[in-house]
């Protein structure tokens, strides 16, 4: 009777430890670099590196779509024809999410999240998700003009690859206006 | 199973759990006092000073070094903010590893990140890993106003327009390469970290938790919890078990 309890009593602790560690499966990482990721969006065409010098007025919708300060005078992105590639970052909860975003023609033709870093919401990841930005451009009010569907458990980062889209959207038309 | 041996049964699991637990319960009752009492105690406005306790947190310890340049000073804080003589550049991994200059522009490499600087110390961009940054770059030289990328396993050319990085076959051109030395920091630039840092209250809360130790720690104060509670109930187990034994 004596061992059956305490066999019992090791069955729930293992219990306890199985369903408490299961949140804490981390979809922490780096997916893709950054050069990987513009050589296999361009891929066969070799595209050039350039810069985005942010204006006043660049850095103010850039700030009114982030809703934060924007660092830095400059944004890089590379070009191939009418075709851009932008890395940009955005914080999710805690840690900066690295994104990859590929427009032409003002419309986005692929997102990728390149390095995750919080420890909840690596679902935005999945390319179940990201594809629903494909073909997404950008409202006059800076928005993204397609419904996005969230992931529960995930808002804060769904918020922030939605906020990198329209401020690559942004910095590509910026681009086009430019030249 | 009779009333003797189930007292029997249950006053063992009771005290072999009780021993188990009590020098925790009694650290959860005084840093749960504390924290009870946190307001009175100014626990959140003590700063955690010790610099193993800081690192713990991931708070580098301000280094009381900066990076002289021709007539400003380089430096990064503990909670990772860059600075410019005293001002701020923004988020820069610490600690501040390297800093380089050429006639273009000023660099500072970060844990992970380096940041290029103009010559009047404005941010310009942020090159990082993931956009090719070579991990665990920890030194910046120049040759020749080309700028060198060092790292534990080689050395990168590093070009200041494409942000592309070149191996650089010939390691001993390093040796005449130049690099800026930390040097002490002027006392003008004082200490950024006093104004945030880690409170008292914020490891006692920690502690208390067990999210000091990490989600290990997390688990054992849970594992804890859940002792106490079966020892609450083996506790009233064996009050209904006297009373039945009296009432026989």
């Amino acid at each position: 009777m004596h061992k059956l309890s305490f066999k019992a009593l090791l069955l729930m602790g293992a219990v306890l430890i199985t369903s408490l560690s299961s949140p804490i499966v981390s979809a922490k990482g780096v997916y893709q670099s950054g050069p990987d990721f513009i050589t296999q969006v361009f891929a066969p065409q070799i595209a050039e590196p350039a810069v985005l010098w942010l204006s006043a007025d660049i850095r103010q919708q850039a700030q009114n779509i982030l809703g934060r300060k924007v660092a830095g005078l400059r944004v890089r992105y590379h070009r191939s024809g009418t075709k851009t590639a932008w890395i940009l970052e955005e914080v999710g909860k805690e840690m900066p999410i690295t994104i990859g975003v590929v427009i032409e023609q003002n419309k986005i033709e692929q997102v990728k999240i390149l390095a995750y870093r919080e420890s909840r919401g690596g679902e935005v990841r999945y390319p179940a998700y990201t594809q629903q930005y494909r073909g997404a451009s950008l409202t006059e009010k800076q928005k993204l003009d397609q419904n996005i569907d969230g992931i529960t458990g995930a808002t804060l980062s769904v918020w922030a690859v939605n906020k990198v889209a329209a401020l690559a959207l942004y910095y590509h038309i910026q681009t086009e206006r430019l030249n | 199973m009779d009333i003797k041996k189930s007292i029997i049964f249950n006053l063992r699991w009771h005290r072999r759990i009780g021993l188990s637990v009590f020098v925790v319960m009694i650290f959860l009752a005084i840093t749960g006092f504390a924290l009870n009492h946190s307001p009175v105690l100014n626990l959140s406005k003590i700063n955690l000073t010790s610099d193993w306790l800081l690192s713990w947190y991931g708070v580098a310890p301000q280094k009381t070094e900066g990076y002289p340049l021709a007539d400003n000073w380089v430096y990064g804080t503990g909670t990772g903010e860059l600075y410019f003589d005293n001002q701020p550049l923004g988020y820069c991994p610490p600690p501040l590893a390297a800093v380089a200059a050429t006639e273009q522009m000023n660099l500072a490499l970060c844990n992970g990140a380096l940041l290029l600087l103009t010559k009047q110390g404005q941010l310009l961009e942020t090159f990082s890993q993931v956009q090719g940054l070579p991990a665990s770059s920890n030194r910046l030289v120049t040759l020749d106003q080309q700028v060198v990328i060092v790292s534990g396993t080689g050395a990168w050319e590093f070009d200041l327009d494409s942000l592309a990085i070149k191996a650089l076959t010939d390691l001993s051109a390093l040796e005449q390469a130049s690099s800026i030395e930390p040097s002490p920091l002027p006392s003008a630039f004082g200490n950024k970290d006093s104004l945030e840092g880690i409170s008292l209250e914020t490891l006692i809360i920690d502690l208390h938790s067990g999210r000091f130790f990490g989600s290990a720690g997390v688990l054992f104060v849970d594992l804890v919890g859940l002792l106490i509670c079966i020892l609450s109930i083996t506790g009233l187990r064996a009050w209904v078990n006297h009373q039945r034994l009296r009432k026989q």
